[in-house]
């Protein structure tokens, strides 16, 4: 097949609503008075109130609702597993006799949310701007993933000069490279860290903070303070080298390949292939339909528990099915099985059961003896968790970190062990939302907002 | 048993109509190729698009007509610039020839417009020559961009009966007159028709409004290339105003007139209605503008089988139906109060009972924010039942009559204390000024 084609594949995210959708689905919303889907976004989003706005025409109010409380607000609405969140709690699907099309049948949230910030790009509108606060102050952000681009965007606003270092060539972080383009392409993306610049905010790209008590450092460079969010981008595996392995990777890397210049090498290399992903969140679904159209033979999602257990949405679930994905669960890989020259040709797998509850509450899976298998694939991803990058606490060896290296906070405040030095996102919460990194940079402008105003008081 | 199926048929000024809906005139009956697939369609009958006689020439405006909508909904009223038909004399009375030959069961009313007494003459008399079985003069279009016609004519107790007088001389078939709502009482108006001899009252016409403005040029819509102008309404948000004239006419004992009503019907309950209230014959354009002729068949199967669940065989035993009572307001039991009951286990708490209530009803309900379900104290209810308006769930919260003698409680004073500021005293009437209460 044509290479053009399957990269076509990847190009578009689905078309967001229409306006006449969207003027329709909010007046699905009952309005509701204590508006409980407001209550359940991590990041304060209140879809009560931009869905009302919009339910009034007042369409650059609910813009400015969603985008001075997110500047990620358009990227939420795509990426947010909202049927786990704000329309969870949505009104409209509760189903009792009267409500019959309540039955699981939310308000859809953050496809509005979506809608709102597409129209709020498409006739202009820019409902954010630099506060005349008087204030000075020079704060670098480590990271321009969502919580390094929310904190950077809060302190701009209050008028503070911010600096955002960036180790790869374009900034975003996992919103570019831990997402895959059909599911937020890069042009999406772009538009808000577009909304970012226009604050004021500078991104250096290409500008890793690395090296021995570089993050530290920066303190002495003149900034007052500096935000931490360098994301998680170490990957677990089933064994300590499976990187060395010819045909196996990490999601980390998949997912990032698929948005550089080795994309090219990742569709001729797959072509023809059958693929197998370990895992069952959203980031292994993410690579399992990546990998359905990447021109693949077969590809199997591997998962060791049960289909209902899966971490990923139920849409997610669905969609990767539809795109022709074979689920293979209660099955636990346990080996590679490669050739002399450390290609891979196959897994070994054992099947398991369901036994009594672990800690999370889910039933734990158990290897069932003697039911080892090997399957032959000639790639595997494995997609069970990123960590963080192992030296990284060499970078800032006196901020405390916890036993996976993840640093250590106080949750009110973001603030860390080191004076000066705040930190928030994957990296001191392990993997976790965007719109739960977009809180952390929050809480963390407003306090590093207030850790300067006191500096200053003293000095 | 097998029942006897409902007839739908009625008897309109000694005309037999085989079901009451009818085209009224408009652009939904411009020429015999439409009104024949209506006809097909189930329409009793048409009230074809007003005739004029060729002597001044009629353009239409462009664009025409402009959309009202309520959110998603679409046409909940429309405002339209139509004129009476822009056709030939000739053209439209080989058109109703065509329908009376081919159609001979189907009603055919033709409209007639004309400007001067012997226009209206002549419009009657060749609508007589080429068939039709009844007139129906227009008195009452909004958007004549000729002074003196339309509902000019209409608003005029001399115009009405000098050219209803007119018609009836000049014909033998019966003569309807069709009233403006643009004015304040349609008994008035309608007697003035009865008394130059008309046989017939049918209403109502457009309602004159603005639908809508541009908010760039500020020019009203339809914008019609840089001016916009009051013109007609019609529609389903037109019905209230529909209903209350052809109740007020049906109720007047010297009118007495058969009636044919329209204004904003697009359902067999709609057509229900305006039967109840004393129309005999119903028209519907804006409905058909909306869904197409098609609806017909669901008003006549709607309402027959409305009427084969009650044991109602003629419809015109429905006619008039609600008149009896209905009163003015002054007839109203007061001694009688009445409360909303909330059946709260299909409640989904999305609350909108107590905004409305706090912000437009008497504080009787509170928000219990642990179960997310409101708590109703019963005797602050104003029984304005707003909140039986907003609930997302049919049926939830009705209104219950309570016992004789039973009083709400009076709404509190803000702050009490104020009352010392007060240089309140009492109205005292003496009936030296006239009043008569």
């Amino acid at each position: 097949m044509n290479i053009n084609i399957v990269k076509e594949r990847f190009k578009q995210m689905s078309p967001g609503m229409t306006m006449d959708q969207a003027i329709v689905e909010a007046e699905r919303c009952l309005l509701c008075l204590d508006a409980p889907c407001s209550t359940a976004c991590p990041a304060d989003t209140e879809p009560g109130e931009f869905i009302r706005k919009l339910r009034f025409r007042n369409l650059t109010g609910a813009v400015r609702t969603i985008k001075s409380n997110n500047i990620l607000g358009g990227a939420c609405g795509v990426l947010c597993p909202t049927a786990e969140l704000c329309e969870k709690e949505c009104s409209a699907r509760m189903a009792t006799d009267g409500n019959p099309d309540g039955n699981d049948k939310p308000i859809r949230i953050g496809d509005i949310q979506r809608f709102l910030v597409e129209y709020g790009r498409e006739i202009g509108f820019q409902p954010l701007s630099v506060e005349e606060t008087g204030v000075s102050g020079k704060i670098a952000v480590v990271g321009s993933g969502p919580s390094g681009l929310s904190c950077a965007a809060e302190l701009a606003k209050k008028g503070y000069e911010v600096t955002i270092f960036e180790a790869l060539t374009e900034p975003g972080g996992v919103l570019r490279y831990g997402v895959v383009p059909f599911r937020c392409d890069v042009d999406f993306i772009e538009q808000e860290i577009v909304d970012v610049k226009a604050l004021g905010v500078e991104i250096k790209c290409n500008s890793p903070v690395v090296g021995k008590a570089a993050a530290e450092e920066l303190l002495k460079q003149g900034y007052d303070a500096v935000f931490m969010g360098p994301g998680l981008w170490g990957a677990y595996g089933l064994k300590e080298h499976s990187a060395d392995i010819e045909g196996c990777y990490s999601s980390v890397d998949f997912l990032a390949k698929l948005r550089d210049e080795e994309f090219d090498g990742i569709i001729s290399q797959f072509k023809g292939k059958t693929v197998a992903v370990i895992g069952g969140g959203s980031v292994a679904m993410d690579c399992v339909e990546a990998s359905a159209r990447l021109d693949t033979n077969d590809v199997y999602l591997i998962y060791r528990r049960s289909y209902t257990q899966m971490p990923a949405e139920k849409e997610e679930r669905i969609d990767a099915l539809q795109a022709g994905v074979n689920f293979l669960i209660l099955h636990q890989p346990v080996d590679f099985i490669t050739d002399d020259k450390n290609r891979l040709t196959g897994l070994r797998l054992v099947r398991t059961r369901l036994g009594e509850p672990d800690e999370s509450g889910r039933r734990r899976p158990v290897l069932i003896d003697g039911t080892d298998w090997d399957m032959p694939v000639d790639i595997v991803i494995e997609a069970i968790g990123n960590k963080a990058v192992d030296e990284s606490s060499d970078w800032y060896p006196n901020v405390k970190v916890d036993g996976s290296s993840l640093i250590v906070i106080d949750s009110e405040t973001g603030a860390t062990s080191i004076s000066g030095i705040f930190a928030g996102g994957d990296i001191v919460r392990g993997p976790a939302l965007v719109v739960e990194a977009v809180q952390d940079g929050k809480i963390a402008a407003r306090a590093i907002q207030d850790y300067i105003e006191k500096k200053g008081n003293k000095e | 048993m097998a029942q006897k199926k409902p007839d739908l048929s009625i008897e309109f000024c000694g005309k037999t109509y085989k079901n009451p809906f009818l085209l009224s005139s408009s652009p939904v009956s411009n020429s015999a190729e439409m009104v024949e697939r209506a006809f097909d369609a189930g329409w009793g009958g048409v009230v074809f698009k007003t005739l004029g006689s060729d002597r001044l020439r009629i353009d239409h405006p462009s664009p025409r007509m402009n959309s009202s909508n309520y959110g998603s909904r679409r046409l909940v009223s429309v405002q339209n610039v139509e004129q009476t038909t822009d056709r030939p004399l000739k053209d439209n009375l080989m058109e109703l020839l065509y329908l009376n030959k081919h159609y001979p069961d189907s009603q055919t009313v033709h409209s007639i417009m004309g400007f001067a007494d012997k226009e209206w003459e002549y419009l009657a008399r060749m609508s007589e020559d080429h068939g039709a079985d009844m007139l129906e003069l227009n008195f009452s279009c909004p958007n004549m961009t000729i002074e003196g016609s339309g509902h000019d004519a209409g608003k005029s107790f001399y115009d009405l009966e000098h050219y209803t007088s007119i018609v009836k001389r000049a014909v033998s078939i019966p003569v309807m007159a069709k009233m403006t709502p643009n004015i304040t009482d349609m008994t008035e108006t309608a007697m003035a028709a009865k008394n130059g001899g008309a046989d017939a009252i049918s209403a109502i016409n457009t309602v004159s409004g603005i639908s809508g403005i541009d908010l760039d040029s500020f020019i009203p819509l339809p914008n019609v290339f840089g001016h916009g102008a009051s013109s007609g309404t019609s529609g389903p948000g037109m019905k209230p105003i529909g209903l209350r004239f052809i109740s007020d006419m049906a109720k007047d004992p010297d009118l007495n007139l058969p009636l044919s009503g329209m204004g904003g019907i697009e359902t067999w309950i709609d057509a229900l209605e305006y039967l109840l209230v004393g129309a005999s014959t119903l028209q519907v354009t804006t409905g058909i503008m909306h869904y197409g002729y098609v609806i017909v068949q669901d008003m006549i199967e709607g309402l027959t089988d409305y009427m084969a669940s009650k044991g109602i065989g003629k419809l015109s035993d429905l006619v008039g139906g609600t008149l009896p009572k209905l009163g003015k307001t002054d007839l109203f039991d007061l001694d009688r109060q009445g409360v909303v009951e909330y059946d709260l286990d299909r409640c989904i708490g999305c609350g909108q009972c107590v905004n409305v209530c706090t912000d437009a009803g008497g504080q009787a309900l509170e928000w219990k924010s642990e179960t997310r379900r409101p708590e109703l104290t019963e005797d602050k209810c104003l029984s304005c039942m707003l909140c039986s308006f907003v609930c997302p769930i049919s049926g939830l919260i009705k209104y219950k009559a309570m016992p004789e003698g039973w009083k709400r409680r009076e709404t509190a004073v803000r702050d009490p204390s104020l009352e010392k500021e007060l240089k309140y005293e009492p109205y005292v009437h003496d009936g030296s000024d006239g009043c008569l209460v």
